[in-house]
């Protein structure tokens, strides 16, 4: 296949566009809603489980998780990593929370409570409450609660059950998390309804919910086609289109239509053997996060025929799960959510891979998508984010004979990725996946 | 383990040979199960005449081994822990209980079950929250812990043998503050160095054994003509854990270290487990609410922060304000250990309380490496000039 | 460095000395006490008390007290500028920040990990660019053009300011960057502090004038620096000397002090053991 001048190399899927711009369109009209004077709610990503409430009571919800990318791409962020370090904060502290600090002081102790006029994409207004979760790691509670110090939002922490692979399977621990769920969700309705002074609409939450599953559904089986050889649907095009699922953005029915499409287009390709690059030399499997500012690099390394056919456990879909006999909406969202991480735990008990929720997904995807290697990205701030990448390196080789490259960077420092020095280490790293082809041929693997 | 030493002598000995005793206890039949963290409710592991022992991390030795499994901007402490245990140092452990405290030692053990062999391993979820069903979660946690445990003994976990072992453990509680009440004259009956022997050595025996301990120090700390130096500066050390005597004395150098607020000093010692009918109820309890590290949210009502800050900072620090007062200190310092997150982000604030109550503060982060010894104490000698 | 200060009691200076240290802390201090007391005309049983401050202030046999040397910086500023609330002491090995009330260090920051905020940064980078580091700060005011230097590491700057030479950047531009990069990260250190004036600048990077200018930049005030930006230390450490002395003796008390002896130092000491 030619490939023209000036054309990326990456066939980009046109079923995407609509789902990344719905992010967009999405996140100005939110910011159209709050300055005509809609409460808003500053949130962390917290898996389904906060969301579908806020979404059924209509409020606006800002991730400064997102902003601190944001921030973090136009430049902006240095001045507030220079406030959150004036203000005393340790400097190993996650980017995306000293950005916030750093805003939030400046916000509220130099400007009153004015969005500061060098934010870009009209800044984050003050919160009616902050909504924080402790999935994933402990900075993203602490860090709400450390803004208490700027601003006068109540926070509530949603709890996230983490359990231990063997443990899960202990008797009644399963329902034990769902019970929590439950009962912590109702509160935080509650909460929620006190805030803003009305009642939830739990019609609106049932359709919300179910919504919500279905559109992942869809999503998930778009994902799972892209185990065909060649692979129709690259990284890039995840990363971009999964903004719509995991937060919930816009109108849900509008979502699932557009997911629907894409599960065609990408249907399509696979029936007439199309790839998302020209020619598909290597398969490669990406954790965690990915350089968001940086994501031409991709399409470098698609030239050299490298395809990435999977990635990110983190913003994944949920393995679908059958709800329809749970009548309580919230606890179908409760479920739902626990499914993020739990779906995977009973292969991981059968592979004996313990090593925490985050990991073994990695021995799924490799081996079910026939990746050839593994870019691993560590973030220099992002610890949760970075933690388990020596042991998904080491669990792939020695479970697949996959070989990884680590190539560094940071969230909020941009400066410590380098696409070039990553670009030279791709040569050789090419190699190593021919060699380890040949390993596994002869260990008896099909790929 | 020698007859002729009691009380400080004793505990420095158990200090600087910390398995010795748990060692023995193996080679006469006792199963030894290891624990990275105080949140693990030992009063279940002693009520099924399992030996508890605190797995810690040792400053002097060079971390090699755990760079396989964890990278190495992640908690020092738990890194060198793992990386004790990959080299073998714990060996005579039958098992390990962990706990999800904060994000190190959830990951820590799971990566340590994936790369070791012990007969038993079991690892307690911890909510971050103590609401109710919160609470009430992590009841049924502990309910979990102990059907392994019956499970891996082959015992019953009865009530009485439960409550007996909690009385056992409230004891050593008492004594541990009986022990710091000897810090609370100037100059203290006990130096704060002398206490970091004397916690790890709890943290070594049955707690039958570290009771006896604790009654033989406390007699001896009273009547003692050899107590430590008076210094101008009576400090207040907070953070994570200090355990390990070579950080101490760079405080001790030029000052008192009269409260040690960490898991190497009054932390896992400040309350007692409340008598309930179903006892893993007031453990429950217990262990989610009164231990004071950072990784529990707590705010001052349901939903309230900055709506009143000073009502806040109440809530997650007041239980200093009386210990401040009490003990008359005089500087305090905020001790980090670097990529502590938690700990990290309470900083500020805390320096905020701290202000308001007229105590002047400063913030030191280390590494857990013994070059951390050095800057460590000019900025702590710095500190304590600033306050004379 | 180590220096020398001897005063009287009226802070007359008697002699001062600066002699470039090595791993042998406590020969240098003998070596450079004698010169001061050949300089001053004085024998070492002429002096009443003695403070040691620095890295090597546990090493020096014959001094009575110890004492920080971000105290003693603190001390030395302001007996030179009364006003100052902020004083910085750019190192080659570290970089101090103190807030000073009535000539007192009342709170402090420092960086002593990382060479990237350190004067070692401006030597470095200098080796890698074959320049003397004297040279660098007047060359740097030649500067007509802002670059940024990325890396946040010393030995990665090398790099890439070789590069950047490489890449036909000017020197000068690439000079004045590099003064930027340490400024900016002394500065963020300083504001941690909060920047109070009157703001006084020590350490030898003082001498370079392209830092001077960079830091002025990078605080956004005024900047006073010392005429011998070296002593500063010592001389606090003088001053604190001649206090505690002074206040012993007023009271009546003894204060216990360390034997008068230049003896020549072995690498153990019998005192050190």
């Amino acid at each position: 296949m030619v490939v023209e001048k000036g054309k990326k190399t990456i066939n980009r899927l046109k079923s995407m566009y609509p789902l990344r711009a719905k992010v967009n369109e999405t996140y100005l009209k939110s910011v159209e809603a709050i300055q005509a004077g809609k409460p808003a709610v500053w949130g962390m990503l917290n898996f389904y489980y906060g969301d579908p409430v806020l979404k059924a009571m209509d409020i606006e919800v800002v991730y400064p998780e997102n902003y601190g990318a944001i921030a973090a791409a136009t430049g902006v962020a240095q001045q507030y990593l220079e406030r959150a370090d004036a203000d005393g904060f340790p400097s190993h502290l996650c980017g995306y929370s000293l950005t916030t600090l750093g805003y939030a002081s400046r916000m509220m102790k130099e400007l009153n409570g004015q969005i500061p006029p060098e934010a870009p994409f009209g800044g984050m207004p003050k919160p009616l409450f902050l909504m924080s979760s402790a999935a994933i790691c402990d900075a993203r509670y602490k860090w709400f609660q450390a803004l208490g110090r700027y601003m006068d939002a109540p926070v509530w922490t949603l709890e996230a059950p983490t359990p231990g692979v063997k443990e899960f399977f202990i008797e009644g621990y399963y329902d034990s998390m769902v019970d929590l769920g439950v009962k912590h969700l109702r509160d935080f309705v509650a909460f929620v309804e006190g805030m803003v002074g009305k009642k939830m609409d739990w019609d609106k939450l049932d359709k919300t919910t179910n919504l919500m599953i279905e559109i992942n559904r869809v999503w998930h089986e778009v994902n799972e086609l892209r185990k065909a050889k060649p692979c129709p649907m690259h990284s890039r095009d995840f990363w971009s289109a999964m903004p719509a699922a995991l937060f919930l953005a816009g109108d849900l029915e509008d979502s699932l239509r557009l997911y629907q499409n894409m599960y065609k287009e990408v249907k399509d390709r696979v029936n007439s053997h199309l790839g998302a690059i020209p020619e598909e030399k290597y398969r490669l499997v990406f954790a965690e996060l990915p350089p968001w500012h940086s994501l031409g690099f991709f399409d470098k390394l698609a030239e050299r025929g490298w395809n990435f056919v999977v990635e990110s456990f983190g913003y994944r879909p949920p393995i679908p799960i059958d709800l329809s006999k749970v009548s309580d909406p919230l606890e179908r969202i409760t479920r739902f959510s626990l499914q993020f991480f739990a779906g995977y735990y009973e292969d991981a008990r059968k592979q004996n891979v313990l090593g925490g929720a985050f990991a073994y997904p990695y021995l799924k995807y490799a081996r079910e998508w026939k990746c050839d290697g593994a870019l691993l990205h560590p973030l220099i701030s992002c610890r949760s984010a970075s933690t388990h990448l020596p042991y998904v390196a080491d669990m792939l080789m020695e479970e697949l004979k996959v070989p990884s490259l680590s190539i560094e960077g940071d969230i909020v420092d941009l400066r410590l990725f380098n696409p070039e020095d990553a670009l030279a280490k791709a040569e050789p790293f090419e190699e190593t996946m021919e060699h380890y082809r040949k390993i596994r041929k002869q260990a008896g693997f099909d790929w | 383990m020698s007859d002729k030493n009691k009380g400080l002598s004793k505990a420095q000995e158990i200090y600087l040979n910390r398995s010795q005793r748990a060692r023995e206890l193996k080679a006469a039949g006792k199963k030894i199960i290891g624990y990275p963290c105080v949140y693990v409710p030992l009063e279940m592991l002693t009520a099924l005449d399992l030996v508890p022992y605190r797995t810690c991390g040792a400053i002097k030795e060079p971390v090699t081994e755990a760079d396989r499994a964890l990278p190495s901007s992640f908690c020092p402490i738990m890194r060198n822990c793992l990386d004790c245990a990959l080299k073998g140092k714990n060996d005579f452990l039958d098992g390990m209980a962990t706990i999800h405290s904060c994000d190190p030692q959830e990951k820590t053990a799971h990566v340590w079950e994936s790369y070791t062999n012990y007969p038993y391993f079991h690892f307690i979820d911890m909510p971050s929250t103590v609401r109710p069903e919160a609470l009430e979660y992590f009841k049924s946690q502990l309910n979990d812990f102990r059907k392994t445990l019956e499970a891996f003994t082959g015992k019953k976990l009865s009530t009485d043998k439960l409550e007996a072992a909690i009385k056992s453990h409230n004891q050593q509680r008492t004594l541990v503050r009986e022990l710091y009440e000897l810090t609370k004259p100037s100059p203290p009956r006990i130096s704060g160095t002398e206490i970091v022997q004397v916690v790890k050595a709890l943290m070594s025996l049955p707690v039958v054994e570290g009771n006896d301990l604790l009654t033989e120090v406390i007699s001896e700390a009273k009547n003692r003509t050899d107590g430590p130096e008076k210094e101008s500066a009576r400090l207040l050390i907070w953070g994570s854990i200090l355990d390990d005597t070579d950080i101490m004395q760079v405080f001790e150098a030029k000052a008192n270290v009269v409260m040690d607020e960490s898991c190497g000093g009054i932390r896992a010692y400040r309350a007692e487990v409340k008598f309930t009918a179903d006892p893993l109820e007031g453990l429950a309890d217990y262990y989610l609410k009164e231990i004071t590290c950072a990784r529990t949210f707590r705010q001052a009502t349901l939903g309230e922060t900055r709506k009143d800050y000073a009502r806040d900072l109440q809530s997650r620090f007041g239980y200093l304000k009386g210990i401040i007062k009490e003990w008359k200190i005089n500087g305090a310092i905020m001790l980090l250990v670097r990529y502590c997150d938690p700990f990290a982000f309470e900083i500020p604030s805390l320096k905020d309380y701290f202000g308001g109550l007229g105590v002047p503060s400063t913030y030191i982060e280390y590494d857990y490496t013994t070059g951390a010894l050095a800057p460590l104490r000019t900025r702590v000698e710095a500190f304590l000039e600033t306050i004379s | 460095m180590t220096k020398v200060v001897l005063m009287d009691e009226s802070n007359n200076l008697l002699s001062t000395i600066k002699g470039p240290t090595g791993p042998e802390h406590r020969q240098l201090a003998n070596e450079v006490m004698r010169q001061a007391l050949e300089q001053a005309s004085l024998q070492i049983n002429d002096i009443s008390y003695i403070v040691a401050t620095g890295y090597g202030r546990l090493n020096v046999p014959f001094a009575d007290r110890q004492i920080t040397e971000l105290s003693c910086h603190a001390r030395g500023v302001s007996s030179l500028f009364p006003n100052v609330r902020t004083a910085i002491d750019i190192g080659g090995q570290d970089a101090k920040c103190m807030k000073i009330a009535n000539g007192r260090l009342t709170s402090f920051v420092m960086n002593d990990k990382c060479a990237a905020g350190t004067g070692r940064f401006l030597e470095v980078t200098a080796a890698a660019l074959g320049i003397k580091l004297e040279d660098m700060g007047d060359i740097s005011l030649q500067a007509t053009k802002k670059i940024q230097i990325s890396n946040l590491c010393t030995i990665f700057a090398q790099q890439e300011v070789v590069a950047l030479l490489s890449r036909g950047e000017k020197l000068e531009n690439i000079l004045a960057g590099l003064h930027d990069a340490l400024a900016s990260r002394i500065a963020a250190l300083a504001r941690r502090l909060g920047i109070e004036p009157d703001l006084v600048l020590t350490g030898g990077v003082v001498k370079n004038t392209g830092m001077v200018r960079a830091m002025k930049e990078s605080l956004g005030c005024e900047i006073l620096v010392p005429e011998e930006p070296l002593l500063t230390g010592a001389l606090g450490a003088a001053i604190l000397a001649k206090e505690i002395y002074m206040k012993a003796a007023a009271g009546g008390e003894a204060l216990p002090t360390k034997s008068r002896r230049l003896e020549k130092a072995t690498f153990f000491s019998s005192e050190h053991r």
